[in-house]
């Protein structure tokens, strides 16, 4: 396995340990919503735990989660933090698909096009809740 | 190295396109090159991109309507100098959508674009995985959209 493939996946891995920290940040303020940021924070702790499992199966050191993370804006509302929710999907989009990008193993691939979508679904959801126009996004993960 | 890739698939294509030349003569000719697969992905699009226009789903439209383009733009871009038959020219008319197009159409003909888009993916080489790949999810995220 070429080395950009163990990068692009640390490069996921980062994506994920945003999201889950992202998702804990958030839930304060998105009482309204519990059930779907639940189910976004498992969806990302279970993906960042089968990454790190990935990467020490290639005989890699899974980089840790940084202390803290900097949202887009200061996440004090309710909107903010959907706003927040919406960039950390993004973030795991655009890096599951440099995965894609970066790798000819049919397993890996899968999994990357799972971990895009499911983002990209989730990221569609809350873009929804933020009433932002268009709704979803056309090309998920992909720059510009 | 995604570089080098499409390098070596045009020289593919090159001495695809040269051998009749040189054995038109001596035996028979030589299968056309295979169409793209990609094709497939951009007749979907531009088909799901009129239906959707027809039930009056505009984001819909627009989405796919983009992916069309796109994945044309990476058809023409790996085979540019061969102007056979098989390849459909990127100025194609407007699909027509089918009679009494409803909305239950569209999230069946968008499910099965996600799952086409899926399923090429293995057979892929990477700088293409990418893009169906955000074909695939970007169907996904519509139809998350509609509901």
């Amino acid at each position: 396995m070429q080395p950009t493939t163990h990068d692009a996946v640390q490069d996921a891995l980062a994506a994920e340990h945003a999201a889950v920290w992202t998702y804990g940040l958030v839930s304060a303020f998105l009482q309204q919503q519990a059930a779907d940021v639940a189910e976004g924070a498992n969806a990302h702790r279970a993906r960042r735990d089968a990454t790190e499992r990935w990467l020490r199966d290639a005989g890699q050191q899974p980089e840790p989660p940084a202390p803290a993370y900097l949202p887009p804006e200061p996440v004090d509302s309710a909107s903010s933090a959907v706003a927040a929710l919406v960039v950390a999907e993004n973030d795991a989009c655009a890096a599951w698909r440099g995965v894609l990008e970066r790798t000819d193993d049919a397993a890996l691939r899968r999994t990357a096009l799972d971990a895009l979508t499911v983002s990209a679904v989730r990221a569609t959801r809350w873009r929804k809740v933020a009433g932002l126009t268009p709704v979803s996004i056309a090309m998920p993960g992909a720059a510009g | 190295m995604i570089g080098r890739t499409a390098l070596s698939r045009r020289g593919v294509l090159l001495a695809v396109a040269s051998a009749p030349l040189a054995v038109a003569c001596t035996t028979p000719p030589p299968q056309p090159p295979p169409p793209d697969p990609l094709a497939e992905l951009v007749r979907a699009a531009r088909a799901d991109s009129a239906l959707a226009s027809a039930v009056g789903a505009n984001e819909v439209a627009s989405a796919r309507a983009e992916h069309a383009e796109r994945l044309q733009a990476e058809v023409d871009r790996a085979a540019p100098a061969v102007p056979s038959a098989s390849a459909a020219p990127s100025g194609t008319p407007p699909v027509s959508p089918p009679p009494n197009p409803t909305r239950e159409q569209l999230v069946a003909a968008l499910q099965a674009a996600q799952k086409q888009a899926g399923e090429l993916l293995p057979s892929l080489p990477t700088h293409r995985a990418g893009l169906v790949g955000s074909v695939s999810a970007g169907c996904a995220s519509l139809l998350e959209a509609m509901r």
